[in-house]
């Protein structure tokens, strides 16, 4: 089995107009350990120096490093640096339908479009025992003591981000025709969204919501993958939001520069046949070895990689440089 | 007579009437109350029923509406008739709501533990996961001693066939003990000989509980034990219940900018410094409870007050995430979750319910959708509950497809003819009519089990037939008297058992920074009203006196008025004064209403006098139509004299805790301050006018005819405004009380402001006689550095004692 092997280095800084006297923050930086991915090394450097810090895992089995400063300051920096390797994830291809040939692009929420770079994707042969996407969802309903089950359900829910949209309902019936396999169905909806949607750095802010992102027809990855997540939970389906990171390559010709690249959001769907098969919206593509997993959860605000309150600041100026070098 | 009382009142057909068991036949527990109702003569009634209301009104006790468009309180309606249950029938309830409380807490124990019955399928996932109040973040948090719900409330509704149905449960921050307290207090004033001969249950028993069993599972640690109640605020419909309820637990009432999370605990910001919190009763909801882990749009919160719960440092009652219990689908499951938890049947049924999410009671109830009632398993959801026998065919059809599309979040629902009782009306005349009613009954956990209010919270619907009770859509309520066989322990009564010998406290510390600056505001403001009414009177005055010699230029008076913002312009100073003071918008009404907003703020420290006089201020009808200058000089009167009320009622009514000391430094700067502009004014722009308008404005008339014989002169005048300590209009009485309030603070919180005070101290001694005439440089001096000085005192004071208090919490969310 190949592996891949990869450093990660992702820093975040603030700097505050006025100093700032108390700070509470929580840092999802620590990806996660998984039948593919190991971490090989990791560190979490905050600067000025936390006067507490203690890591806990979250509901979904994240690390979650829990910091406070309680001295006044006037710039914060939360550096992450981790070696990972990453081999391929289990193959949906046994079980799941034929598929057309897809060709995709690779992009990722970066203020750049030049990394992108052609990927074909293995076409998987369909299997006897495809499973339609109502008997997936009735599945999960009526088997809560299956191991997986319980998150499952718990991901076929309305978030906060993401409460009910009609909207979105609206937009994912056409795929789900009545009977239709689930993975065919799910794979058709990532296409279309890939399709239908421009990859638009700044077009969105953190806080746009699906219904927003369904009328204006563009976004980023995290817009891509809330409005993946808000469609298939319409219909009753467990989906979640996985963050992390995706290798891009420079331009041909070019260096790979430092810091250019950003994090990612993609989704991971559940059936009872598959288990979570993830799918990137954003790319028209399954994840594969250039995907590193960092946390997942619900919906966005469940994985910010950095979330915090503070008192004072005045105004404060954010900087978020990510690099992913190939190992 | 009793048959008079009597006429014209009827339950409705088909509904459980509690006071009659046939046409005039009374139940047997209501006879003796009802004779004794009879025995009162007809004006006694009225009587009471007026005494009931004054007193309801003064003292505050209010209902706030979020979406009442006057954004005005309502006064809290209270029928003078309780509701009376035997005591056969009160132990039925009782005993069915303690299991129930502890039936519940296992299954809150289970649901963010173990999730046996969620994997075993005994409750479906969605009827928790479907539900807002599920809390993903404080999974796996144990609570001290396994108490998820520390209090829990329930509505009951009685059927036609007498039995009691539970239709609620409320579980995250269950209100309305406080307001059965209050009940309590007003009703059992009315009619004391009742409530003792019919050995009515006491209520103080249940708080001493609560109050014991937060204090018994708190953690320990860092000083003794501080259980504070946690308010939403001043704005909350129910904030009057939380004041009242921290008073009577003897808790301090905090806003989540009071408290702060170091080091894993949570800790009250005080004048005195951080202070250790061991235990919160919570009466905010769970998801604004931590901006840091659940929803990060909440201002309320304490960043951190989840980890300081996982931790296990701080005791909340209600455990957070305890509202996923309010999951209007749980109640169709609880009948065999108390078999499998408890091994015993449930002892006090719910009204039936279905999960739409199973099939089969999808199907069922579209069948019998006329005894049914539909609505969302989430009541957050905004989305009315509908009855299935108000539809029409097209409208079912609509419902049906909607519920169709996403059936697990509904429930159906049958619902229960609730029963009526009697409450007494005054218009026409004072007769009993029949009401639909509702009871709301309380449990708190102690180490024996859970101990249930011997009593409740009757609420009474609007109209007769009415199908829905709830406060917020207007109601009155009623007191509960849950009789006993027995003589009640009357050794155990409200007024003796609250507060024991060895909790009797010194001189509050634990004064909460927030609270602190308001009592300074107040201080600040209701000088500011005060002198505001005093420079308008004076104003007014001189424009009317038309007997007056014409003066040269404009009058003083005038010219400072303009100073200070009084008035906006010297031009046609008739109008300008009018307004100022009786128009909504200009000087008097909007100080008026500055000083009553922080009083708002400060309502649990203000007794209710305070707050009457000051609200009937504010609200003047003065403000609402025309006035002329002489009506205007009638209520400048009136105002004058309200606001030499209000400082009676601090000087004679507050202890002189380090609170009233900021609110005394408050009124002492602002006094300070007014007094230098006033004198600046008057030995620049008024050395040539008379100075009666200087001693009018100081209040300073009398003392000044009771010394000199003559008319006022500069230098008896200014002597007594600048340097008789003993006059306490005067800046040298204002500098020297500041002086002291400064010592006294330092003594115990170290240097602060007695620096920035001293060069005045100093200037003011060394003034001799020479230099009181209104030419004189060093009076001049003096009072630009007096008023330097004030402004300087109050900035360091804010900087030391308030500053901890800043509130505005940053949120930031990043890629």
């Amino acid at each position: 089995m190949t592996m891949d092997r990869y450093i990660v280095q992702h820093e975040t800084s603030y700097a505050y107009t006025a100093p700032v006297s108390q700070s509470w923050q929580l840092a999802r930086l620590t990806p996660r350990s998984l039948p593919w991915q190991r971490l090989v090394g990791h560190s979490v450097q905050i600067e000025p120096l936390p006067n507490e810090r203690r890591d806990e895992l979250d509901s979904f089995g994240n690390s979650v490093t829990h910091f406070g400063l309680h001295g006044a300051h006037r710039m914060l920096r939360v550096r992450m640096e981790c070696m990972v390797e990453v081999s391929s994830r289990p193959a949906v291809a046994e079980a799941a339908p034929a598929l057309s040939q897809v060709e995709g692009q690779s992009q990722s929420q970066s203020q750049s479009g030049q990394q992108q770079q052609q990927v074909q994707i293995a076409t998987p042969q369909r299997a006897a025992t495809a499973l339609s996407w109502e008997s997936t969802r009735d599945t999960v309903r009526r088997d809560p003591a299956h191991p997986e089950h319980l998150l499952a359900a718990r991901m076929s829910e309305p978030t906060l981000l993401l409460p009910l949209s009609e909207g979105a309902r609206l937009y994912a019936a056409p795929s789900f025709t009545r009977g239709r396999d689930w993975f065919e169905a799910v794979h058709e909806l990532m296409c279309r969204i890939y399709t239908d949607f421009d990859f638009e750095p700044g077009a969105t802010t953190v806080s746009t919501s699906v219904d927003e992102v369904l009328h204006q027809r563009s976004g980023v990855c995290q817009d891509f993958a809330h409005l993946m997540l808000a469609c298939l939970r319409g219909l009753g389906l467990p989906a979640r939001y996985v963050s992390g990171y995706l290798l891009t390559n420079p331009p041909p010709g070019r260096p790979r520069l430092l810091g250019v690249d950003a994090s990612h959001a993609w989704v991971a769907a559940y059936s009872p046949q598959h288990g979570w098969v993830e799918f990137d919206p954003t790319n028209n593509q399954l994840a594969d070895q250039r995907y590193i997993t960092l946390t997942w959860g619900g919906d966005f605000a469940d994985v910010v990689p950095l979330r915090g309150v503070i008192i004072g600041g005045g105004d404060q100026l954010m900087r978020v440089a990510v690099s992913v070098i190939p190992n | 007579m009793l048959r008079d009382l009597l006429s014209g009142y009827a339950a409705l057909e088909g509904r459980y009437d509690e006071l009659l068991a046939a046409p005039g036949e009374p139940r047997p527990h209501w006879e003796t109350f009802l004779r004794a109702l009879a025995d009162r003569e007809g004006t006694e009634v009225g009587d009471t029923l007026s005494l009931m209301e004054r007193e309801i009104r003064e003292n505050g006790v209010t209902y706030n509406v979020y979406a009442d468009p006057k954004g005005a309180d309502r006064p809290w309606e209270v029928d003078p008739l309780p509701l009376l249950l035997s005591a056969s029938e009160w132990q039925e309830i009782e005993s069915g709501i303690a299991q129930r409380a502890d039936l519940l807490n296992r299954v809150l124990g289970d649901i963010y533990g173990a999730q046996t019955l969620l994997r075993s399928g005994a409750i479906p996932p969605p009827v928790i996961f479907g539900h807002s109040g599920f809390l993903h973040s404080v999974q796996g948090i144990h609570p001290p001693g396994g108490v998820h719900l520390m209090h829990y409330a329930a509505d009951l509704a009685r059927s036609p066939d007498g039995h009691w149905w539970v239709v609620n449960d409320r579980t995250q921050a269950p209100s309305g003990a406080g307001y059965a307290l209050e009940n309590r207090l007003v009703v059992s004033r009315v009619f004391p000989e009742m409530f003792r001969d019919l050995h009515v249950q006491h209520l103080a028993s249940f708080f001493e509980a609560l109050r014991q069993s937060l204090l018994r599972w708190a953690p320990k640690g860092d000083g003794p034990p501080l259980v504070v109640l946690l308010t939403p605020g001043p704005y909350n419909e129910t904030y009057f219940e939380h004041a009242l309820l921290a008073r009577y637990l003897g808790f301090t009432l905090v806003e989540g900018s009071d408290l702060t999370v170091r080091n894993g605990c949570v800790w009250m910001k005080t004048v005195e410094g951080l202070k250790r919190v061991h235990a919160i009763l919570r009466r905010q909801d769970d998801d604004y409870c931590d901006p840091l882990e659940l929803r990060s749009d909440s201002a309320l919160g304490v960043a951190g007050l989840t980890d300081c719960a996982r931790r296990g440092t701080v005791l909340l009652g209600n455990a957070l995430g305890s509202g996923v219990l309010e999951s209007g689908a749980l109640l169709g499951y609880l009948p065999k979750l108390s078999q499998q938890l408890l091994g015993e049947p449930l002892r006090l049924p719910s009204v039936a319910t279905w999960w739409l999410g199973e099939p089969a009671a999808f199907d069922d109830a579209w069948r019998r959708l006329d005894k049914l009632l539909i609505k969302p398993l989430d009541r957050s959801v905004r989305e009315r509950a509908l009855f299935g026998a108000d539809l029409s065919a097209a409208e079912r059809v609509a419902l049906r497809a909607k519920v169709a599309a996403r059936p697990q979040r509904y429930v159906a629902q049958e619902w229960v003819h609730v029963s009526q009782a009697p409450v007494l009306e005054r218009h026409p005349d004072e007769m009993l009519s029949a009401r639909t009613v509702g009871l709301r009954v309380f449990a708190v956990a102690t180490p024996g089990g859970y101990r249930v209010m011997p009593g409740g919270l009757t609420r009474v619907a609007v109209d007769g037939d009415s199908r829905v009770i709830a406060m917020q859509r207007g109601g009155r309520s009623k007191d509960t008297w849950v009789l006993s066989d027995a003589p009640v322990n009357a050794a155990f009564s409200l007024i003796s058992n609250t507060v024991q010998a060895a909790d009797l406290v010194g001189p509050r510390s634990n004064l909460p920074s927030r609270a602190a600056e308001n009592l300074f505001w107040f201080g600040r403001y209701g000088e500011r009203c005060d002198s505001a009414a005093r420079l308008l009177r004076v104003a007014i005055g001189g424009v009317l006196d038309h007997d007056a010699e014409p003066a040269d230029g404009v009058a003083p008076a005038l010219i400072l008025a303009e100073r200070l913002g009084v008035i906006d312009s010297l031009d046609d100073p008739a109008i300008g004064l009018l307004r100022a003071a009786t128009h909504p918008d200009e000087a008097m009404s909007r100080r008026l209403h500055q000083l009553a907003r922080v009083a708002f703020n400060l309502r649990n420290r203000m007794s209710a006098d305070n707050w009457r006089t000051l609200n009937q201020l504010a609200s003047d009808p003065i403000f609402q139509r025309g006035a002329s200058l002489p009506l205007a000089l009638v209520w400048l009167d009136r105002a004058v004299t309200s606001m030499m009320t209000l400082s009676g009622f601090v000087l004679d009514g507050m202890t002189r805790t380090i609170g009233w000391r900021f609110l005394s430094m408050g009124r002492r700067i602002e006094r300070l301050m007014h007094l230098c502009t006033a004198l600046q004014t008057a030995t620049i722009e008024g050395r040539n006018h008379s100075l009666e308008w200087l001693l009018e404005l100081t209040d300073s008339i009398g003392t000044y005819r009771s010394r000199y014989l003559v008319t006022p002169e500069w230098l008896p005048v200014l002597d007594m405004l600048l340097r008789d300590d003993t006059n306490p209009r005067s800046v040298a009485y204002q500098v020297k009380g500041l002086g002291d309030y400064i010592a006294k603070l330092e003594l115990s919180h170290g240097r602060f402001a007695s620096d920035v005070l001293a060069p005045a101290q100093i200037a003011l001694r060394d003034l001799t006689p020479a230099d009181l005439y209104p030419e004189s440089e060093a009076i001049a001096e003096l009072l630009d550095l007096l008023r330097k000085a004030a402004g300087a005192v109050s900035d360091e004071l804010t900087l030391k004692f308030f500053s901890h208090a800043m509130s505005r919490s940053v949120l930031s969310l990043v890629a």
